[in-house]
């Protein structure tokens, strides 16, 4: 966790570039067809599940079977290896890039994570708060909850298969909460962000420098 | 009301041969039954009947880590019942009702299952469950993950809860069931969705023969996880269909009706969509009011 944070810095860096570049890959071998060129814009998944598809960028088929492949986050398409069309290419290779633009919010959230410890989603699931963690929550919030390494944090849900995850991380109070209970989080997403009690006014202070710089730029 | 005497894994390994085995030699696997059950065998495989306990849930954890305290291993397979249970609870903070004349417990089996098979467990007591029901006349189906009804009315419930012991770190699976037998007296608020075995069959049931059925068939359904595991594994089959699928949805009414879901539909239902289809990985596939399709892994559905 971050100790000391050079505001001018990562001001400068956001005010230089406030955008976030997504790389996007093969999901497994296959003949790549593109749908989207250079400079598109393209939207991520909407609904209130999020069960509309962004927009489909590319189609990638292994024997006969065609699979469309839909754009995770909005922006532009800023990069795009058009050499690869009807191409053949191995699990993984880089397709395109999509820069999406930051907010002010998603700075907040970015810098936060990097000062704050991040409890990430072991496995695909949806996750909910242990019964225990969530009274604490429903009576004070979740910024009054403090948890310490081997805490029954979260149950994660899978085929309504219940399984307890034990937090395992710097002894701190719950700051922020990624997850929905009724939403699917991916492996590796974060689910919750930790901050120890001593470091809730460097916290205090992030969001309010960014806050009044950014409405400056 | 008929008692419930015990159930041992002697008893329940002769019931597998003389009941179980016969009945699957008839069946979709006659072929393979034998085998099936073979790798299902150790369901059972030490079986503790309690007169009263709180939860068989909270029992099974403290027997895993006594025994580990101990310098041992709990065998997997290994089933405690208790006759009633004074703390018993479903999913989430709902209260079960369990007391004399029901089949409540749980059975423990070692995580040793490849994580895309394993996600199947759920399923394998709804099945089995649904099929030792029928076997007295009751016309039972599953909802969709692997809620027992008849006529819409809940006659079993299950909790499928990972543990993971805490000497030596070892995963479980808990498979926790309830299954209302021959109990025909529930609580004010369940009175409307409740049902039990007798009371739609019009008889009591012989409480000891139907844990037998029961177990017999989990026996049956987690030996199918496994024996299918090992053929597709051998490249023997093709991974999908899987036979626990195909067979869940000879026994499911869940297709097709209009439904509401909610991951705790009970307390916080979120939309309300048509059922489609069971996919290949045991998802349902819902599609809502403007045609879109969502397939939910997890999660509950109530009938419309």
């Amino acid at each position: 966790m971050t100790h000391e944070i050079d505001f001018d810095d990562i001001i400068a860096k956001y005010r230089s570039d406030p955008y976030k570049y997504i790389e996007v890959c093969a999901p497994h071998t296959g003949v790549v067809a593109f749908r989207v060129g250079k400079g598109a814009a393209v939207d991520a998944a909407s609904g209130e599940w999020l069960h509309i598809p962004g927009t489909r960028l590319f189609e990638i088929t292994r024997e006969n079977n065609g699979k469309p492949i839909f754009s995770p986050i909005a922006g532009i398409v800023s990069e795009l290896r058009a050499d690869l069309e009807g191409r053949f290419v191995e699990a993984g290779e880089p397709l395109m890039t999509i820069r999406h633009p930051l907010k002010k919010k998603d700075i907040i959230e970015n810098i936060l994570k990097d000062v704050l410890y991040l409890f990430r989603a072991p496995e695909k699931a949806k996750y909910f708060f242990a019964l225990d963690i969530q009274t604490r929550i429903d009576k004070k919030g979740a910024r009054s909850v403090t948890i310490k390494p081997g805490d029954e944090i979260l149950t994660m849900s899978l085929m309504k298969r219940d399984t307890p995850v034990y937090y395992a991380g710097e002894e701190g109070v719950i700051h922020s909460v990624y997850f929905e209970p009724g939403l699917s989080v991916a492996q590796g997403e974060p689910l919750i962000g930790i901050c120890s009690a001593e470091k809730l006014p460097l916290i205090q202070k992030v969001i309010t420098r960014v806050k009044a710089e950014w409405d400056n730029i | 009301m008929a008692s419930f005497d015990h159930v041992s894994a002697a008893r329940l390994k002769t019931h597998i041969d003389e009941v179980e085995l016969p009945l699957r030699r008839s069946g979709a696997h006659a072929e393979s039954a034998a085998e099936i059950l073979r790798y299902g065998a150790f369901i059972g495989s030490e079986v503790h009947c309690h007169a009263s306990l709180d939860r068989t849930m909270v029992r099974a954890r403290r027997a895993i880590n006594q025994l580990e305290e101990a310098g041992r291993s709990i065998r997997s397979g290994t089933t405690i019942i208790a006759a009633s249970l004074t703390g018993s609870k479903g999913r989430f903070t709902r209260h079960w009702h369990a007391p004399p004349g029901g089949l409540w417990g749980t059975v423990i089996l070692v995580n040793t299952l490849l994580p895309r098979f394993r996600n199947l467990l759920p399923q394998t007591v709804g099945v089995a469950c649904c099929e030792a029901v029928r076997r007295y006349g009751v016309p039972a189906t599953i909802r969709w993950i692997n809620d027992v009804l008849v006529d819409e009315r809940k006659i079993a419930g299950f909790l499928c809860e990972s543990f993971t012991g805490e000497r030596s770190g070892e995963e479980y699976c808990l498979l926790g069931f309830g299954i209302n037998v021959n109990n025909e007296q529930f609580p004010h608020e369940l009175r409307d969705s409740a049902a039990s075995v007798s009371m739609v069959a019009g008889r009591s049931v012989d409480l000891t023969r139907f844990a037998c059925d029961f177990l017999a068939a989990l026996a049956f359904q987690v030996g199918l996880l496994h024996y299918h595991e090992t053929r597709v594994l051998r490249q023997e089959t093709e991974e999908h269909p899987h036979p626990l699928l195909l067979l869940w949805r000879e026994l499911s009414d869940s297709i097709g009706r209009p439904v509401v879901y909610g991951f705790d539909v009970v307390a916080r239902p979120q939309y309300r969509a048509r059922t489609v289809e069971v996919t290949n990985d045991g998802g349902l596939r819902l599609r809502l009011e403007d045609g879109r399709e969502i397939v939910e892994y997890s999660g509950e559905i109530r009938y419309l």
